[in-house]
């Protein structure tokens, strides 16, 4: 369905010019630097696939996803979506792919959520039926009828993603590109849009391909992860492969009223690190449950506050380089 | 129609600011009189500019202003392209499944610049009456008019949309524009006979403005060159327009959107 095959993408950054007539120099400047943003990238991604595209801010990932949508064009290598080029054959991919950014919508600011859906029904010729038969689907299973009404930009941000997913879907494309769908939203916001995405995969058979920060959308959604890194792919495997070479890292912060006395460290602590009176615990979630930690480090110290942090992609790479 | 349900619900989210669309409509019509009132004022001063009388001067600046006056309508976003490739907004125009130029020009109309439609028209209007108490013969003036300003509206249109493809490159048009609108423009209200030469070589080639009003008024108006010159209004448009489009999805191969 998705099929990379030597992608690459530099960029050429000149030096800014400042002053009158900055772009004029800046066109005809000649120091230039090469950046590699996407360095020599395959991977073949099967119809009905839930992908995880992972790899620290400034990776790669989201010029990858721009260059699979046909955004971009690649500096180097050949992509396919279902056959056909995003470059080359740019406007029938757009007709078989959704794109959601979670930065950004991709719906008209000023107007009702409902105006949206039917611009975008005129824009990607969908038949009433079809239409409607969506409108349906989607409304019952994000729960949209209550802000169908309102502009856009009255929406809360998990309004707004939910919106942005179903516009997304409406023309019913078999390959889906996800951009950081979660970012900034609440639990319970985070909980229903990774419902909606299980369920779009596994009843509707759409292909998926996600980038997140967020290791709770890897671990409940994706069957396959690719990590990338300055660029470069550092990995493609299963979630169960991942899952045995780093386990499941997270994260308790513990604040002491006075410095701590460390106990002996338990199995699946991997590593304790203490600055002052705040103790971080980095621990493998498959090995030792949560409350289990929480009960060994109350007898540490006398705790004043604890956080559940969310480990940090790096801290998943910095693990596989172990 | 595609087009005029976007233009439509663009128009619908322009009205949700009404009180600023209301003020920028007063204000662009407040500098367009004033614009002509500093004209006319300027005819009255000298009686001829080049062999050209305050009639004929008007009758190139009706055209040339009306001309930028519909660009500007139509296409305030190609104008205003720079903020697309600088914040990464032209991401979302392609990914849909039309072409990235359709959604731009839909994305906004510029309303406010019917006065300087009127404008223009007016002018055209008082330098043709002007005209015939000389004893002129109006007919073909009349006729071409309406295919002077159309073709003059496209030949600003590409002018622009080079400008707007080349910010693919250099990230800033605006600069750019003072270059190929914004001096034309002005240049355009007046016979290019008064330029230095390599002004008028300009102005016949790569910013193509003598062929919508200064070349055909030369035949109209009985000031000497070929009877086919008003002809090459429109063709010297079709050729800007496409080899703009030409450039312009060159262009778009190097856009380089931003980082998320």
């Amino acid at each position: 369905m998705i099929e990379a095959v030597h992608i690459g993408k530099s960029f050429y950054l000149s030096p800014e010019n400042k002053g009158r007539f900055a772009s004029v120099r800046t066109l005809f400047s000649r120091e230039q630097r090469e950046v590699k943003a996407v360095d020599d990238i395959s991977f073949s991604i099967g119809e009905g696939e839930f992908v995880g595209y992972i790899g620290p801010n400034g990776a790669g990932k989201s010029t990858t996803i721009k260059m699979l949508s046909g955004i971009l064009h690649p500096s180097r290598g050949e992509i396919r979506i279902g056959g056909y080029s995003p470059q080359k054959d740019r406007i029938q991919v757009a007709s078989r792919i959704g794109v959601v950014f979670g930065q950004r919508t991709q719906l008209w600011w000023d107007l009702p959520v409902k105006d949206s859906f039917e611009i975008l029904q005129a824009m990607y010729k969908i038949d009433s039926r079809t239409y409607r038969r969506s409108m349906e689907l989607y409304q019952e299973l994000l729960d949209m009828r209550e802000f169908l009404d309102t502009p856009v930009r009255k929406l809360s941000l998990g309004q707004r993603m939910r919106a942005d997913l179903a516009a997304a879907l409406l023309h019913d494309p078999p390959v889906l590109f996800l951009d950081e769908p979660t970012i900034g939203l609440d639990v319970v916001a985070k909980t229903r849009i990774r419902a909606f995405l299980k369920e779009v995969n596994e009843t509707q058979k759409k292909t998926i391909l996600l980038t997140t920060h967020d290791m709770d959308d890897i671990e409940q959604l994706c069957k396959r992860i690719i990590v990338i890194n300055h660029g470069k792919k550092m990995m493609d495997t299963t979630l169960d492969d991942m899952r045995r070479q780093i386990g499941l890292p997270s994260l308790i912060q513990v604040e002491y009223r006075q410095p701590p006395s460390l106990g002996a460290e338990l199995a699946g602590i991997e590593r304790l690190e203490l600055s002052g009176n705040v103790l971080s615990v980095h621990f493998d979630k498959g090995k030792i449950s949560s409350p289990r930690i929480l009960a060994e480090v109350a007898g540490w110290g006398e705790p004043l506050d604890i956080q559940m942090k969310e480990p940090g992609i790096e801290e998943i790479i910095r693990l596989m380089y172990r | 129609m595609l087009y005029r349900k976007l233009i439509a619900a663009s128009l619908r989210s322009q009205m949700q600011y009404k009180m600023n669309f209301i003020t920028s409509a007063a204000t662009t019509g407040m500098i367009m009189v004033l614009d002509f009132v500093i004209l006319s004022a300027i005819l009255h001063r000298f009686n001829d500019v080049a062999g050209w009388n305050i009639y004929e001067v008007g009758m190139l600046y009706g055209i040339s202003s009306a001309s930028v006056s519909l660009y500007r309508l139509f296409a305030p976003e190609v104008n205003d392209f720079e903020k697309y490739v600088v914040h990464g907004e032209f991401d979302q125009m392609l990914i849909r499944p039309v072409s990235p130029l359709l959604l731009l020009l839909t994305r906004n109309l510029d309303l406010s610049r019917i006065g300087g439609i009127v404008q223009g028209v007016a002018v055209l209007v008082l330098s043709l009456a002007g005209l015939a108490r000389e004893g002129a013969d109006l007919l073909w003036l009349i006729v071409f008019s309406p295919i002077a300003i159309f073709s003059g509206g496209v030949i600003y249109f590409s002018m622009a949309l080079s400008s707007a493809a080349l910010s693919f490159w250099t990230h800033q048009m605006r600069d750019i524009l003072t270059f190929t609108i914004y001096a034309p423009a002005n240049a355009s209200n007046y016979p290019i006979s008064l330029y230095p030469g390599w002004l008028k070589w300009l102005f016949f080639t790569a910013l193509p403005i003598a062929y919508m009003n200064y070349l055909p008024m030369l035949a109209l108006l009985g000031k000497g060159g070929g009877w086919y010159y008003p002809l090459l209004a429109p063709v010297a448009a079709a050729t800007a327009l496409f080899l703009a489009l030409t450039f312009w999805k060159i262009g778009i191969r190097h856009y380089h959107s931003t980082g998320s």
